[in-house]
């Protein structure tokens, strides 16, 4: 006769995939918020977005809040 | 560890510190924030650049609306970003860090990285609202700013590695060093180029209310990711063991 039991293990180590995930989740963030000056957008939009700074412009109160240069 | 699980917990607390973040800043900051742009709308009107109508104002008060309702997003944004670099720095170091339990661990951990990578920066470059600043010299004080939080946390991270070459009473010379060598960086690297040309009472003021609402973003990111690692513990695995 057989019988099943389930144990709760504690396992150390953090997953490489982890790391790299969340790391490019931090690196995308602090671009967006901090330090993007129309890059993101010039990829659709070209040197239009350059000229229009819409995420410049919605994340300038973080910016400045965040102790960020803004302009 | 549970990696899906890891993710999700350090991305909700994360971006729930981050809301906590915007929503203070929206109290506390944007005050300041409107009396900065205000001197610049003067500015406008005085050189020509902008007429003093009504029309100016209806556009205006939407354009602010707009990116106030941006400070909470944003907030969300950095708050992802920044609490995935503290999951990660949390998990790593976890069983390093004192504290009974993981509030406690998170806690030290967020002192650790609010002073390293905020505040002591913030000392060098400290925050400036709008009407400071040459557009001019944006890209080198940026540089500036990414590389001194840089060298300090690189520099943490060096004296933390040397303190557990060291034996108990000599791992005091590791924040030793970390001292000593921040304080040579700091005289070291270049001030900040721009004059500061608004009134000082709202530039001081400004800079206390920004110091607040990031220190709030530090104490929510401890207390929400300890909160859920003890809830959910990523680490727990559990395993079926048959037997006859």
């Amino acid at each position: 006769m057989s019988e099943s039991r389930q144990v709760t293990v504690s396992k150390k180590g953090v997953p490489i995939i982890a790391i790299v995930a969340l790391a490019i989740v931090f690196a995308a963030g602090l671009f967006v918020v901090g330090f993007d000056q129309g890059h993101i957008f010039s990829v659709v939009y070209g040197e239009q977005a350059y000229v229009d700074l819409y995420i410049h412009e919605l994340t300038h109160d973080m910016r400045h809040a965040a102790g960020f240069p803004c302009h | 560890m549970r990696t899906s699980l890891f993710i999700i917990i350090v991305l909700a607390s994360g971006a729930f510190a981050g809301l906590i973040h915007g929503v203070t800043n929206l109290v506390i900051v944007e005050p300041y924030l409107d009396q900065a742009i205000g001197i610049e709308n003067q500015n406008l009107f005085a050189s020509g650049e902008e007429e003093d109508t009504l029309e100016f104002w209806i556009e205006y008060e939407g354009y602010r609306s707009w990116q106030k309702s941006g400070q909470v997003l944003a907030g969300v944004i950095l708050g992802t970003s920044i609490g995935s670099l503290f999951g990660i720095v949390f998990a790593l170091s976890k069983y390093s860090l004192p504290g009974r339990n993981n509030v406690k661990k998170a806690l030290v951990l967020a002192g650790i990285m609010w002073l390293t990578l905020y505040f002591i920066p913030f000392l060098k470059y400290p925050a400036n609202p709008p009407t400071v600043g040459d557009t001019d010299t944006v890209v080198l004080r940026a540089m500036l700013y990414v590389l001194f939080i840089a060298v300090s946390g690189f520099a943490a991270l060096g004296c933390y590695k040397l303190s557990k070459k060291l034996e108990n009473k000599k791992k005091i010379m590791a924040l030793v060093g970390y001292a000593a060598f921040i304080s040579a960086v700091f005289v070291v690297m270049p001030n900040n180029p721009d004059k500061v040309s608004a009134p000082m009472d709202l530039v001081d003021g400004f800079r206390i209310v920004s110091v607040i609402g990031v220190s709030s973003f530090w104490v929510s990111i401890a207390v929400i990711l300890g909160l859920l690692w003890n809830r959910f513990d990523p680490e727990k695995i559990a395993k079926t063991n048959s037997h006859s």
